[in-house]
């Protein structure tokens, strides 16, 4: 069973200063607190610069006891993280994880990977490689993600959201789908075709 | 013994259910030096709520009772959550540092307890009730007869024996003797806290280690490593008894220097790089093997968990926890009352157990399939190099299998 509480405070020490550390945490739907959404700014002088990263967080029945389970909802193109799922390389989140630690320093753990890529263990070979033969390109890459996935205009949002009313969709409905995939257009069809 | 209001030394000055859980309004009403640092001071870094029933690892990082022993690692050594010093007994609470607790934090202690009894009714299993200073009460009288704090927490103001027990005319919560030393009875310097949860000085420490580590107040043995200065209560002090704790300091440093130049380096002052001496090899060989390991079973005495070797079980204790020993703490005479408020007696039988698990299922696989078990049982008769190198495959395989238990 989840540590209620400590979740509890958790997220409001974590919200306190989102602003300076540039990490916050809200629940997912209002219905558990097992199923949480993380954001990271992306950090300075990075190809991330500028972008908003959202991450979806489950915590196990055994938390804190047990890590977190972290992943990537926003597209980003990192040696360390999954371009295709999302999923995250990081020890924290497995076998050097202690209850000592919190959703908010996973957190700003996350976003100190995205400072510093751990090539030579990799989550997502082909984005490693890259890292380490062509940098250049790897930068240019990550950035054009960054960009295209990490930054979601308030004018394209308002188009997307038309255009998935025009189908058929209820507009509350498509807003909030498009929230939760972070204004990716086909996967929030994708997701609200399935119901 | 376990009377559910256990930790009668409290003085609530209310109900604890009618008082809100906002624990630095406590020092307000009570005029302590309660702020929000010291509000972190003693929060428990795994629940992030105030500490309750604190125990101290031997690298001198705290949790609650519960915390710790849930963030143990049921097959392996466990690690310190901050710091990640590996340690292998789950020490029993320190009682200082209970009643001081108490004492800071009345109404959110109370709140506390309630808490985690409720917690405790539902997996029906319940941490020690702290059976008031039995033992260091004893010992208290043998130096001071009237010395008997721990009853009667509303003493009036007169008693306090110094100048720096009041704060702008308030009694201090707190007083001297809540944090002194158990061998020099003096304010703790540098505290540091044993596997059994009592509080010396490091230097009285360092003077006591001749080989191994024995408390002056309960007899018993500390095992594992030389522990630490608890950061936490050294700097609680410090800042509660400043006038105090320099002179203290102003002492220590005396007796270091003169120690210095007595014996060079004799009985060193300091707490570097003192282990108790373990043969690291053999250590490390237990550590790989992991055939012999009670999971998730630890010794009611010592605090080892899980027990590694010989484990005896009582046959009388009827808790769901058990009551279990380690065979060293089986063949010593000391035996403490259970970790888990066991209702555990010396005319209670024990017996050996043999059910750690790896070892039959080494059995099993030994007798199904040839497995790796087979050739640890018949590791004795091959070269000893052979032996360490097939335990050590061997080892691989049981870690994986570790780790599938501890993750379902």
């Amino acid at each position: 069973m989840v540590d209620v509480s400590r979740v509890q405070k958790e997220l409001t020490e974590c919200n306190r200063d989102r602003e300076v550390s540039g990490v916050s945490i809200a629940l997912h739907d209002g219905s558990t607190i097992s199923h949480l959404t993380g954001t990271i700014a992306g950090p300075q002088g990075t190809p991330y610069e500028g972008g908003t990263f959202v991450i979806d967080i489950r915590l196990p029945g055994g938390y804190p006891f047990e890590p977190p389970k972290m992943q990537f909802i926003t597209k980003v193109w990192h040696p360390n993280i999954s371009s295709q799922n999302g999923a995250i390389c990081l020890d924290i989140l497995k076998d050097q994880w202690s209850p000592a630690l919190t959703l908010k320093t996973a957190l700003l753990s996350l976003q100190a990977l995205l400072s510093a890529p751990a090539p030579d263990d990799p989550q997502d070979a082909v984005v490693a490689q890259q890292y380490l033969r062509d940098y250049s390109t790897f930068s240019a890459t990550a950035r054009y993600w960054t960009e295209a996935f990490a930054k979601n205009s308030s004018t394209g949002m308002e188009e997307k959201v038309q255009k998935l009313v025009e189908m058929g969709f209820p507009e509350d409905m498509v807003r909030s789908v498009l929230k939760s995939v972070n204004g990716d257009e086909n996967m929030a069809l994708e997701k609200l075709c399935s119901g | 013994m376990a009377s559910e209001d256990g930790c009668g030394g409290g003085n609530p000055p209310g109900d604890a259910a009618a008082a809100p859980p906002v624990w630095n309004a406590a020092p307000a009403a009570g005029a302590g030096c309660g702020d929000l640092e010291e509000d972190l001071r003693f929060q428990c870094c795994v629940c992030l709520e105030l500490l309750y029933k604190p125990v101290v690892i031997a690298c001198g990082h705290m949790s609650c009772f519960w915390c710790v022993h849930n963030a143990m690692h049921i097959i392996r050594e466990s690690h310190c959550a901050v710091c990640r010093q590996p340690y292998k007994h789950f020490p029993s609470i320190c009682q200082l540092l209970h009643h001081l607790l108490i004492k800071l934090e009345p109404v959110e202690y109370k709140r506390r307890e309630k808490e985690v009894l409720e917690d405790e009714k539902r997996v029906d299993t319940y941490s020690p009730q702290i059976i008031e200073f039995l033992n260091s009460k004893s010992n208290n009288c043998e130096i001071d007869g009237e010395n008997r704090p721990e009853e009667s927490n509303s003493r009036p103001p007169q008693e306090v024996t110094s100048d720096g027990n009041t704060i702008n005319g308030h009694p201090k919560k707190v007083k001297l003797e809540d944090v002194s030393c158990a061998l020099c009875k003096e304010l703790l310097y540098q505290p540091a806290v044993l596997n059994c949860g009592h509080v010396y000085c490091m230097s009285c420490l360092s003077s006591l280690d001749d080989g191994a580590l024995k408390c002056q107040v309960c007899g018993g043995l500390h095992p594992g490593d030389f522990p630490n200065v608890c950061l936490d209560l050294d700097h609680f002090i410090e800042d509660y008894f400043p006038a105090e704790y320099d002179l203290r300091r102003e002492k220590i440093k005396l007796l270091k220097g003169e120690c210095n130049q007595g014996s060079s380096s004799g009985t060193s002052c300091t707490k570097e790089g003192r282990g108790r001496p373990t043969n690291k090899e053999n250590r490390a060989h237990q550590d790989d093997d992991l055939s012999d390991v009670h999971i998730g079973v630890g010794c009611d005495s010592c605090g080892m968990y899980p027990i590694r070797g010989k484990r005896y079980k009582c046959k009388d204790c009827t808790e769901l926890i058990g009551f279990d020993l380690c065979e060293e703490c089986y063949n010593t005479e000391s035996k403490l009352p259970g970790r888990f408020n066991q209702h555990h007696t010396p005319d209670h039988r024990m017996e050996l157990d043999h059910s750690a698990l790896f070892n039959r299922l080494m059995r099993l696989q030994g007798i199904h399939e040839e497995g790796p078990g087979e050739i640890i049982i018949e590791g004795a008769f091959v070269a000893p190099d052979a032996v360490v190198h097939i335990i050590a495959d061997d080892h691989e395989e049981i870690e994986d299998n570790g780790e599938d238990d501890h993750l379902l």
